[in-house]
């Protein structure tokens, strides 16, 4: 059974494979799996969510990809489920975890390409590579540009200090190779924890105390402070005993995304508000 | 209740005792009275019920019918910390599980009579030397148990169980792996202490002549039943020994005791 | 009694140098006004000594109970019921800055009910075999429990839970540090007066009796003892490894094997490493912090081989 399975998918997709758009440009995707959130909000912002079939459990925007079936997680993902939906084309994320499923597809004959996902500039690079492959090779280019654009305007003086928490016990901030670090900068705000050169890291208490950042800025839809706000020990820092927290909707800040202008504006307003000059 | 029989330290009477799931009674209908001046063998072949019966004396197993008592009090009343001033055994086998020292083991053989939250006392130290030394062992004192040979070894736990100063010994197998001489010596220790100490004791083993030699009494078992009873003289004639141990011997006078001589596989008629 | 200075003063020096050290910059003249002294410094460094002293002492006890040198407190099923009470506090939205620790803490008590439980499965009588085993039973039982919900939840952030579980003390405050401090000390007694019939389980349980000792009501207090001490340590700072095996061994070879020094040399000991660690997790690498059972594991092997080598040689 599965083996007849197998070869009628084989017969279907048997076309040459390849990681990167090869010089004969091949026909644009019709059937495309998506494994990664932002890779599924970039094909979406490419005018191909037609063409989405399949998406992770953690793709929610747009709300459009809500009605795209779930195939699981998009690390270690699951090859029969992806394969079932009977893709042309899937993007996986760049990670260790994903390279066995890389050479999986590879070798069932599914074309797939593997992006970084954790700069803005691999928001770019994304839209560059994707939209050929889908058709919609302008509109990858002006999202690039959009994003390359935003990235090399000349940043505005920072005027406030933040430290980014994305988990408290351990304590874990953002550092510089994170995307949220770039949108803080764009925004006029310093990230306290900009010398930290990895996207996230665990950090003593006592540092982000020592750091003193102006605000707490944390990834929730919620307006509620979090639950750690609290507690006696995070209360050594002044932030949090000020009670300044700055909640970032998930939808807009939960990823790199096309829409960075967007939620580089949104956040730079929010800082105004929330740390007046 | 009777003080006619506290003159006994010890009270087996009719016990018998399954272990859980075994197809038969590991003991059956065994008595035992030991007198403090007493040195009593159990003897018998390889799982006879010798080990068992020692747990019943103690109360660390129940029987299913009979009665066994310490001093006049039911073995299983005892609590285990009055119990160990009175009994002190030498089990047939113990762990190592952390390197120790003599004196440091031997100092385990007084938990008994310390105080629950206070140290040693002087006495306490005294004991241990005294124990130490009927037992020949003094100059082991500082040794580490892993450096001692069996025979010092045995030796050394024989005193932990005179530091309890009991008033009843118990050898189980004390002598097994031990050579000629140094068995000989557990003996004739075991034996003065007998004698000098007014102590009681009731070793187990399977050498029927070194129980001859040195028991009062003894007690042969053959598969968990009582084959025989009494002075060695009486217990080990060629009949019983041959049918309790499945091997034809002789039976010769020694010292006016009687020693066994196993004899030689008879040839197969042709 | 050099040894006991000697181990006091190590205590003393580790206690002052978590204090002074730190990755912020505090001037030594403002030690005793920095609020990050006062309310992160120094309720961590009590909070280190504390649980390093409660993993070390069950340990120890656990070790002589199961007479095998190589249980660790961590063995009997403890942290994955930790584990397991951790997630589904995350899960279910548990709220309040206890939370989190009452739900590990309930979940290592449930995961001691039922290895306990288990233990008693061949009568009336606690098997430390049977214990043993089937404390890695239902760690792994409660673990794959806790990485299905994990790996099945909703939220993300449920990930997180293992960085918790694998944490170490940056939850430490005041408050933890009063809560331990008053909960420790009933386990500590019922173990210290354990401590001379402990010596005794070591030759075996039979001989154990012979001597004197009440075995069954002795392994249930013990078991029952070191595992409420561990369900405390793991429900203030999660799982943190090698304090509960290596530092007993130490304290062996170099106090003996009598119970009654070697619980006082053990809980010095095991918080004094952590404090180390904790100090070593906090500065070596800053601003980042390293997860303290690495550095507990890094600082206590090679001093666990040394100790070994001189104690082999001498």
């Amino acid at each position: 059974m599965r083996r007849l399975l197998l070869a009628s998918l084989l017969a279907v997709s048997c076309r040459p494979a390849a990681d990167r758009p090869a010089s004969a440009v091949p026909p644009p995707a019709q059937r495309i799996v998506s494994l990664a959130p932002s890779a599924t909000e970039l094909l979406f912002a490419l005018g191909a969510g037609d063409h989405v079939v399949g998406r992770t459990t953690w793709c929610r925007y747009p709300p459009a990809a809500l009605r795209v079936p779930d195939v699981g997680d998009g690390l270690n993902p699951n090859i029969e489920a992806v394969v079932a939906r009977r893709p042309d084309l899937v993007v996986l994320y760049k990670s260790q975890l994903n390279e066995s499923a890389a050479a999986q597809l590879h070798r069932l004959g599914i074309r797939s390409i593997v992006l970084a996902q954790d700069r803005l500039e691999d928001v770019a690079r994304g839209a560059r590579l994707l939209g050929p492959l889908v058709g919609q090779a302008r509109a990858g280019d002006s999202i690039a540009a959009a994003i390359e654009g935003l990235l090399s305007a000349p940043p505005p003086p920072s005027h406030v200090r933040v430290a980014f928490v994305v988990w408290d016990n351990p304590p874990m901030v953002i550092g510089a190779g994170s995307y949220l670090d770039q949108l803080a900068t764009l925004a006029g705000a310093t990230n306290v924890f900009h010398d930290l050169r990895s996207a996230s890291a665990t950090v003593s208490l006592e540092t982000i105390a020592a750091r003193d950042p102006d605000a707490i800025v944390t990834l929730s839809d919620s307006t509620a402070p979090p639950p750690y706000a609290s507690r006696p020990e995070w209360r050594a820092i002044r932030a949090v005993r000020e009670r300044r927290f700055i909640m970032l909707p998930a939808d807009l800040f939960g990823r790199p995304s096309p829409t960075a202008p967007t939620a580089v504006a949104a956040l730079r307003r929010t800082l105004e508000a929330e740390v007046p000059r | 209740m009777s003080d006619g029989e506290g003159a006994e330290l010890l009270a087996v009477r009719g016990v018998t005792y399954r272990y859980p799931g075994a197809p038969a009674d590991a003991v059956a209908d065994v008595s035992l009275a030991v007198q403090p001046g007493e040195c009593h063998a159990v003897l018998g072949p390889n799982g006879s019920g010798k080990t068992t019966l020692i747990r019943l004396a103690l109360g660390l197993v129940h029987p299913s019918t009979g009665s066994a008592e310490i001093a006049g009090r039911p073995a299983a009343a005892w609590p285990r910390r009055e119990l160990a001033r009175v009994v002190g055994v030498v089990a047939q086998r113990e762990d190592n599980l952390f390197p120790q020292r003599v004196r440091e083991t031997v100092l385990l053989g007084r938990y008994a009579h310390l105080p629950l939250w206070g140290g040693e006392r002087a006495e306490d130290h005294a004991a241990v030397d005294r124990a130490l030394e009927r037992c020949d062992a003094l100059q082991l004192a500082g040794r580490g148990l892993w450096t001692l040979s069996g025979g010092e070894y045995q030796r050394v736990r024989v005193a932990r169980a005179l530091a309890q100063e009991p008033r009843l010994l118990i050898l189980d197998e004390p002598t097994v792996s031990l050579d000629v001489r140094h068995e000989m010596e557990l003996f004739e220790l075991v034996r003065a202490l007998v004698d000098t100490h007014g102590l009681a004791a009731v070793m187990i083993t399977h050498h029927v002549n070194l129980a001859a030699r040195f028991a009062d009494r003894v007690l042969l078992l053959a598969g968990g039943r009582p084959a025989a009873q009494g002075a060695p003289s009486a217990v080990l004639t060629r009949e019983t020994v041959e049918r309790v141990f499945d091997w034809p011997v002789a039976i010769e006078p020694f010292d006016g005791r009687p020693q066994m001589i196993p004899l030689r596989q008879p040839k197969e008629p042709t | 009694m050099s040894r006991w200075l000697g181990l006091v003063a190590l205590t003393a020096a580790a206690l002052v140098l978590a204090v002074v050290l730190g990755p912020a910059h505090v001037a030594l003249a403002d030690l005793t006004s920095s609020d990050i002294v006062r309310t992160l410094r120094v309720p961590r460094a009590l909070l280190a000594l504390l649980v390093g002293g409660s993993l070390a002492v069950a340990g120890t006890s656990l070790q002589a109970l199961v007479r095998n040198p190589l249980a660790d407190p961590f063995l009997l099923g403890l942290s994955g019921g930790a584990g397991l009470g951790a997630v589904l506090a995350l899960a279910l939205h548990v709220g309040g800055p206890w939370g989190l620790p009452v739900a590990a803490f309930a979940g290592a008590l449930g995961a001691m009910a039922l290895v306990y439980r288990l233990g008693l499965v061949g009568g009336a009588q606690l098997d430390p075999r049977i214990l043993l085993l089937a404390g890695v039973a239902v760690g792994a039982f409660a673990g794959a429990i806790t990485t299905a919900i994990v790996s099945l939840a909703e939220a993300a952030q449920l990930r997180n839970a293992f960085l918790w579980l694998w944490g170490g003390l940056s939850g430490a405050s005041w408050n933890t540090v009063f809560v331990m401090a008053a909960y420790i000390p009933v386990p500590l007694i019922v173990l210290y007066a354990a401590a001379r019939p402990l010596d005794l389980l070591a030759l075996g349980e039979e001989p154990a009796t012979h001597l004197g000792a009440d075995v069954e009501p002795l392994k249930r207090r013990v078991y029952l003892a070191a595992s409420l001490l561990t369900a405390a340590a793991v429900a203030v700072s999660g799982v943190i490894g090698f304090v509960g095996l290596i530092v007993p061994h130490i304290a062996r070879l170099v106090w003996g094997h009598r119970h009654r020094s070697l619980f006082p040399a053990a809980f010095l000991g095991g918080g004094t490493l952590l404090l180390f660690a904790d100090t070593a997790a906090r500065v070596s690498v800053a601003p980042r912090e390293l997860p303290v059972g690495i550095v507990t594991a890094l600082v206590g092997v090679p001093l666990f081989a040394a100790l070994l080598r001189r104690w082999t040689r001498g």
